[in-house]
């Protein structure tokens, strides 16, 4: 950041590259037609104008990809996994044996974006993002496609992901390593970081494990305005107003800002204490509005003796990830492929 | 000079002033920018937005971000709990937004998106947004916020009642175009206008998406440019990259290039037995499909392959690059993967008339095949008071003493002085080829661009006259007379290159295509209609008669 108190409006032309701007820009325009001022969503528009891709288990750039969709719930996880290494074609015969024997393949549980409304897992940018993960990060990656608001509001996004979480930990196929089971981490980029969160807690609770928490930009917030959010309001594609609209279509009907869900460390926030919790990693963007919020999650974790590392990136803004155009995206794939492989 | 270099040739009389030779590329003009590509990482997330459209698009989005902060700042912020804090309506102030999504069909496309928006939506520019504007400099559209138009999805067509009704209104169609074109003839403007738009308003009654309704509304399409003078669909050089594309959709949607070029080259292969040095020059390269196979043939010929060195002519690149030696460099890495000694030149023209014989460098002892597949037509149109440059084209080609001259032409009379002879020629003549591409070709996007192909050639026999008319189609008893006039003598196909040829159809699964042998020349064609006519050439021994003065049609 400039160091100075008024961040040039033009700033965000200057710092994010022109194609990364364009797509950012025109996901706001879109989002601001389809929010309406009553609280209801154009769902239909949505869908009609969100861009979607296919699965393939034909590998595409070394990454295949399948739905699983469960018949009780409707629920539909994508699986994303790294093509044979010996180059012969993939079948679902392969999912009668476990990912591998003797070395630990990490299976990232992935929620997607959109602020709890938009996107699902079979966008075509997240289908993207996920094949990175899976080619740059070397993992197994299950992208959830959980029930959004504002016609699904708290808990059922979190509902979904607790499901999601149980069907990976249960899949025979997703094993690995000597020990054979599933080695977990659930990650999610701004409401899919919520979603991760709130996941690893229930599964904390339950006493299942997540051997590790990827927030990337993740989205909190509180009643209070913050610095930042005061100062980088309408500055970098992002806006209070319409973060609150946001939290006003998941949080349930007549809350507020400092519900737990959304403030999970504020005056309504619970204790970790004596609960195994995941360690994390938090990836703020230095030019994201919400990041005073993204830091004091980070401060509650430590106060509660958690593990957490932040990755601060100065000058990314939101959705820097979307496109591999940039520094930050690739520190951000060397950092999460060093934290779901430690011992690499 | 290598062997890849190239030579512009120009229109002027004075070739040593305009002559530029270089040892790597035809051009001397500083390169333009790559050609128009989208940008690939907007493709992986789901949009085609070329890269050179990317500012221009940044500033329309940035446009369109300040017209709504304006809006934004006339409603009562609703920033706090409150919830319904406004009376706005559904949409944003007031507007409906289903409107542009019934508007806009593909929202991929995010430069036609955004600009839907804009026309919807613009407005004044808020204050700060011209501002706001910055680095880029262009500056949206202004106005006031028009009302918007409840776009109410029209009402669907009425289905096309009954088969007979169609029928009958294909024909009466047929009926009324030609009365259209008779009226157009005889110069009566008014009355084919009318004509026009009684056939515009039957279309809507006929099943357009096939048969004669599809066929006919290209016509209508090409004699409303014709009357209304509206002008050809675009033929800009910008476009000669659409036109690559639309050829190769051509291509593989139907066998007729195909059969062109494989039927011209099992007719040089026979004539070069022996020769150990074939030089093959190719009136219009194009993407050099025709040659793979040939270089593929001559390696496996007994005896082993000749020296191949081939010359292809073709029009200058818009966009700067070397299209030529491109497609030379490929087909000389095709030569050396089979042990084909292999030369390629490319020579630039505008037109074919420009290119001169000593722009060929015929070696001596080479043994020379011309090949000209659709392009010797385009020699029989002239500029006023000038001959057709057919007569010196034949004149130096004979000069040259080739072993074999292998041509082939579209099978119709377009060329007529006339134009109601000419435009119910090309009526029918079309009508075959659409037929034959519904029956033989499903596979889309290569149906729609070849009718688009199609669409371009129809447009100019029915619009244009004079020099700008080039599609100046005329009969195989037509070209033997030429021929024969010219000095050559015809090279008979053979049961061979028959054989070969009625193979190669099985290959489309359409059972409606002809191979018929006419007078050892071989034509294909649609359900016992010949479309395309190959026939190949040597010198004849005699000199040649002199061109007949009569032979000239001048329009």
């Amino acid at each position: 950041m400039a160091g100075d108190n008024e961040v040039n409006v033009n700033e965000s032309k200057r710092i994010v590259p022109l194609n990364t701007w364009v797509l950012i820009s025109n996901f706001k325009l879109a989002y601001n037609l389809l929010r309406r001022a009553d609280g209801s969503f154009n769902r239909d528009l949505a869908e009609f104008l969100d861009r979607r891709v296919p699965a393939n288990t034909i590998p595409v750039d070394g990454v295949l990809s399948f739905d699983h969709v469960d018949r009780a719930t409707g629920l539909l996880n994508r699986v994303y996994l790294p093509a044979p290494e010996d180059g012969s074609p993939w079948g679902f015969d392969e999912l009668e044996k476990p990912l591998s024997m003797t070395d630990v393949v990490p299976v990232i549980v992935f929620f997607h974006g959109g602020s709890f409304t938009h996107s699902s897992a079979n966008s075509a940018i997240y289908d993207t993002c996920c094949r990175r993960l899976v080619s740059l990060c070397k993992a197994v990656v299950v992208s959830v496609n959980y029930r959004r608001s504002p016609e699904h509001r708290y808990p059922c996004a979190y509902d979904d992901g607790w499901a999601a979480l149980k069907w990976v930990k249960s899949r025979p196929w997703l094993r690995s390593g000597k020990d054979s089971k599933v080695h977990v981490y659930l990650a999610g980029d701004s409401s899919g970081g919520n979603i991760a969160h709130n996941v690893a807690l229930r599964a904390a609770e339950a006493e299942v494990e997540v051997l590790g928490n990827i927030l990337l930009n993740p989205m909190f917030g509180g009643q209070e305005r913050t610095e930042s959010e005061k100062k980088l309001d309408r500055k970098y594609f992002v806006t209070i107003q319409d973060r609150d609209w946001y939290w006003r279509a998941f949080l349930p009907e007549g809350e507020d800002r400092d519900h737990p869900a959304c403030n999970p460390f504020g005056p309504r926030g619970k204790s970790l204490e004596g609960l195994k919790f995941p360690k994390s990693l938090v990836v703020v963007a230095g030019l994201n509005l919400v990041q005073d919020w993204q830091l004091a999650y980070i401060e509650g974790l430590k106060k509660n003796n958690q593990e957490v590392k932040l990755l601060f990136l100065k000058e990314a803004t939101i959705g820097f990830y979307f496109l591999p155009n940039n520094n930050h995206f690739y520190t951000l794939m060397d950092e999460i492929k060093e934290f779901i492989h430690p011992d690499c | 000079m290598g062997p890849f270099d190239s030579v512009a040739a120009s229109g002027t009389n004075s070739p040593s002033s305009t002559l530029s030779s270089s040892s790597s590329s035809s051009s001397s003009i500083a390169k333009p920018p790559p050609p128009p590509a989208n940008d690939r990482l907007l493709v992986d997330a789901g949009y085609e937005v070329r890269s050179s459209n990317l500012r221009h698009l940044a500033c329309r989005l940035d446009h369109l971000d300040s017209i709504f902060s304006a809006g934004e700042a006339a409603v009562p912020s609703a920033v706090g709990l409150h919830r319904s804090d406004t009376a706005v309506p559904d949409g944003f102030l007031g507007l409906p937004f289903d409107a542009c999504a019934a508007a806009h069909y593909n929202p991929s496309d995010l430069t036609s998106w955004v600009d839907t928006l804009l026309s919807e939506f613009s407005g004044p520019l808020h204050p700060d947004a011209a501002a706001q504007l910055g680095c880029w400099s262009s500056v949206g559209p202004t106005g006031t916020f028009g009302q918007q138009n409840l776009n109410v999805p029209a009402a669907a067509q009425p289905m096309a009642a009954l088969t007979a009704q169609e029928e009958d209104s294909g024909i009466r169609l047929v009926h009324l175009l030609m009365l259209c074109a008779e009226r157009v003839q005889s110069g009566e403007i008014q009355q084919a206008t009318t004509l026009l738009d009684e056939m515009q308003a039957l279309l809507s009654y006929v099943n357009t998406s096939r048969g004669i309704g599809k066929v006919a509304s290209y016509f209508i399409d090409a004699l409303s440019r014709r009357v209304l003078n509206v002008g050809l669909p675009d033929s800009s050089p910008a476009t000669t990259y659409e036109n690559e594309v639309l050829y190769h959709h051509f291509y593989e949607a139907c066998p007729y290039f195909k059969y062109a070029h494989f039927t011209a080259n099992q007719a040089i292969l026979e004539a070069m037995e022996g020769e150990d040095t074939v030089h093959v020059i190719d009136f219009d390269l194009k993407h050099g499909l025709q040659w793979p196979a040939l270089i593929q043939a001559l390696a496996l010929r007994a005896g082993g392959p000749p020296m191949l060195r081939l010359t292809g002519i073709g029009p200058p690149s818009p966009d700067g690059r070397d299209t030529l030696k491109e497609i030379g460099l490929r087909l000389a890495e095709l030569a050396e993967s089979v042990n084909v000694r292999f030369s390629f030149r490319g020579i630039v023209a505008v037109r074919l008339e420009d290119v001169k014989p000593w722009m060929l460098r015929v070696g001596k002892g080479e043994a020379v095949a011309i090949n000209s597949i659709m392009q010797l037509h385009r020699l029989l149109g002239a500029e006023a008071n000038k001959a057709e440059p057919i007569d010196s084209v034949l004149s130096w080609i004979r000069e040259m003493k080739p072993t074999i001259v292998t041509v082939v032409e579209q099978e119709a009379n377009h060329n007529q002085a006339r134009f109601l002879e000419r435009f119910t020629e090309a009526l029918h003549y079309y009508s075959t080829v659409f037929d034959s591409l519904e029956a033989a070709c499903s596979v889309q996007p290569n149906k729609a661009l070849a009718e688009m192909y199609l669409h371009k050639e129809i447009c100019n026999v029915v619009c244009c006259d004079g020099a700008a008319r080039t599609e100046r189609h005329e009969p195989l008893s037509e070209w033997r007379q030429r021929m024969d006039r010219a000095g050559f003598s015809p090279t008979p196909l053979g049961s061979n290159a028959y054989k070969q040829a009625k193979m190669l159809l099985t290959l489309f699964s359409a059972d409606g295509y002809d191979v018929e042998e006419n007078n050892g020349c071989l034509t294909l064609g649609w359900h016992s209609r010949p479309l395309i006519a190959a026939s190949a050439w040597h010198t004849a021994p005699n000199p040649p008669a002199l061109p007949d003065p009569n032979h000239n049609s001048l329009l």
